[in-house]
């Protein structure tokens, strides 16, 4: 029961963080299904810089889990600035610039991180291997049955997810910037006559996406592999686009999809575990959350409410 | 005017015409040719070497050496082969997005008919006509059905269409991958079991005179196909209304048109297409499935179809062109000695251009009426 809630929450959070970057670029009217790619970026950039760390300084562990956590950062918002470049300046269609984004992050991440591994370091890997995350528990509360697990062996990202999320709800929510960008996304002629520039807070939505995806990818590979390889490309991205739609495009809502779908996958491997079946029935499991989302997006569609202008280019001579 | 001769040049080169379409992408093709030299050249490498052993490996040019039974029309017999899928599986994406739905499932199709045909007909001992007739049978069943019912949960629930597709593409995946690993795996190759010389669409080593190729059976089925959607979309009704369904919902509505039962037809025509390249995936080029794999393919099409402009004949000639990189590439990587994975790289750049396709056209439209404006004002001064 204690795995369950403890693996369940190490791949619900960071799923969460990069629902909450789709939200942003969707609410302000850039269809993301790019989010694949840019968790892979992000990944790519933090693994590197992981393993350029481990090779030449003699910064620890920890520090360069953080130093990488924050590359990963910035290397996804650099690489969403290509989506936005595309979808904004270029006008092109948002949805095949999405899908366009994700082969190419996979041709790149592939090429780049078997080039840099032969050129700078020496190894023939497709991969960058990093140093194991560290876990904590919470003393006292993690001894409460049931609910302590909730407060045992936690990834310190986890805690770097909450804090961010809530901030990043705020902003959505409570400032003015969030306002115009929620605006932007129903009704961008109005954003426009009230002096705000549609075009600035796409592209800043955008790039918020990239930043958020880039930094759950790197959550993901500290939690699930230990190492950026090819196998991040797994659909983490499509699945936390499926979060967000399930949670009507509002952060609350979504938060709650994502912990449906981190407790349906733990829950259904610990299932294998528990009645000793073959490693393949773990197959049958992983489509779990997959079937989840099906049933429910068969129920909700009909009161579902996308942002208004949604995957639309901006065309100020509109009315 | 500064830039008059600027922008004269390019309204020539892109500006609105009766070869617009084909100006534009032969446009994205010499810019992403372009970034690909740089990309070589940053490597150490001659970039036009590599283009030449791109086509030395696709069979469009002689090779220095070449291994028993081997040539340059066997090279091209092999592209033709790996070029089938493609050409299916960008006609099943261009199909459905000309009724205006963005089709994401193609990889999970392809698997579905690919898996339904391998263990139906693969492991069976039909003799060989038969055989094949039935495995493109199935393709075209287990398409149609797939598709059908992604556009019947469209229609009928308004469900999102790209979520629906891409947990299908798992749940496919990973269902599929189950059976596989449980029944049909090969314990050497940890893939399925290869299916039977008679269920197969490919001709393997074939032997012609005193040459070995690959001899794909369905290619002039994908050329039929390339004819048969062309000639729907241009001079049939259900063509028209399609097209019209894709371009304005409500206006065909308006018009009387049933939109359900259009998104349904596309969706299940895309999936019949869909279903043919799967088939000629698994069932020609390769033979058996890998399990918890999705046939990358599948996302690659909708790339080429938008190169190919959504436009039968331009997703015939698109398909050529990207699988020429491809498989060109992997000996071009072996000749100059960079990695094999610079060909997924390439063909993501030229990918990269073509969804820049509009822009580049909206630009020289736009040049063109500044330019008209600007001789107005010329003239009445």
């Amino acid at each position: 029961m204690n795995s369950i809630i403890i693996d369940g929450l190490s791949f619900a959070l960071p799923l969460f963080i990069i629902a909450i970057g789709g939200i942003y670029s969707e609410r302000s009217g850039i269809t993301n299904l790019a989010l694949e790619g840019l968790l892979g970026f992000g990944a790519f950039t933090g693994g590197l810089t992981a393993a350029i760390i481990y090779e030449y300084s003699s910064i620890g562990g920890t520090a360069s889990m953080y130093i990488a956590l924050i590359a990963a950062l910035f290397g996804g918002m650099v690489y969403a600035m290509l989506h936005a470049l595309l979808c904004i300046r270029f006008k092109a269609n948002q949805v095949i610039s999405g899908v366009v984004i994700n082969i190419l992050a996979t041709a790149l991440t592939a090429f780049l991180t078997n080039q840099i591994n032969a050129s700078l370091f020496g190894r023939a890997s497709n991969r960058f291997v990093l140093e194991v995350s560290p876990r904590f528990s919470i003393p006292l509360i993690s001894e409460i049955p049931f609910i302590g697990a909730f407060f045992t062996s936690i990834y310190p990202f986890e805690i770097i997810i909450l804090i961010v999320a809530a901030i990043m709800w705020y902003v959505l929510e409570k400032t003015p910037y969030g306002l115009r960008l929620r605006a932007a996304g129903d009704n961008p002629q109005a954003v426009d006559a009230a002096g705000a520039n549609v075009s600035a807070i796409r592209f800043s939505a955008v790039m918020v996406s990239g930043a958020l995806s880039g930094l759950g990818g790197m959550c993901f590979a500290y939690s699930i592999s230990s190492n950026v390889s090819p196998s991040i490309f797994s659909g983490y991205g499509y699945l936390s686009i499926a979060a967000f739609i399930f949670g009507n495009w509002k952060i609350g809502p979504t938060f709650w999809a994502c912990i449906l779908f981190g407790f349906a996958r733990s829950a259904g491997y610990s299932l294998v575990n528990v009645l000793a079946l073959p490693s393949a029935y773990s197959d049958l499991v992983l489509t779990l959350p997959y079937i989840i989302t099906v049933i429910l997006l068969i129920f909700v569609s009909r009161a579902n409410r996308a942002p208004k202008s949604l995957g639309e280019v901006y065309d100020k001579g509109k009315r | 005017m500064k830039h008059e001769g600027y922008k004269k040049a390019v309204v020539r080169m892109l500006g609105p015409g009766r070869t617009q379409y084909l100006r534009v992408s032969l446009f994205c093709i010499v810019i992403s040719l372009i970034a690909g030299s740089v990309l070589l050249a940053l490597l150490g490498k001659n970039p036009l070497e590599g283009y030449v052993s791109i086509l030395q490996g696709a069979g469009f040019l002689p090779k220095a050496r070449y291994a028993g039974h081997r040539s340059m029309f066997t090279d091209f017999m092999s592209l033709v082969n790996y070029t089938t899928p493609m050409i299916f599986a960008s006609l099943s994406f261009a199909v459905a997005m000309r009724c205006g739905i963005f089709n994401i499932n193609i990889s999970g199709m392809m698997l579905f008919s690919g898996f339904i045909a391998s263990i139906t007909v693969g492991y069976s001992s039909i003799p060989a006509p038969f055989a094949q007739i039935l495995v493109v049978l199935i393709g075209v069943i287990s398409g149609a059905l797939s598709g059908a019912l992604v556009g019947w949960l469209k229609h009928r629930f308004n469900a999102n269409e790209v979520v629906i597709s891409i947990m299908f593409n798992y749940i496919v995946s990973y269902v599929i991958s189950f059976f596989i690993q449980t029944m049909f795996v090969d314990p050497t190759t940890r893939q399925s079991v290869r299916v039977g010389d008679n269920a197969m669409l490919t001709g393997v080593d074939t032997m012609v005179g005193d040459l070995r190729m690959d001899i794909s059976y369905v290619f002039p089925l994908a050329v039929l196909a390339v004819v048969l959607i062309g000639f729907m979309f241009s001079k049939t009704r259900i063509g028209f209304e399609l097209k019209a369904v894709g371009m304005n919902h409500n206006a065909s509505r308006y018009a009387g048109i049933r939109i359900g039962r259009s998104v349904i037809f596309s969706m299940a025509l895309s999936g019949i297409l869909a279903g043919l390249a799967g088939v000629s995936y698994y069932m020609g080029t390769f033979g058996s499935i890998q399990p918890r794999v999705i046939p990358t393919l599948g996302f690659d099409s909708i790339a080429v179809a938008l190169l190919g402009n959504n436009s039968p004949i331009g997703c015939l000639l698109a398909s050529f062109l990207v699988m020429t990189i491809s498989n060109g590439t992997t000996y071009m990587s072996s000749r100059l000695g960079v990695l094999r994975e610079i060909a997924s790289l390439i063909t993501g750049i030229l990918l990269l251009f073509s969804a820049c396709g509009g822009a580049f056209k909206a630009l020289a439209d736009r040049y063109k009426e500044e330019l008209k404006s600007e001789n107005k004002k010329g003239g009445s001064r």
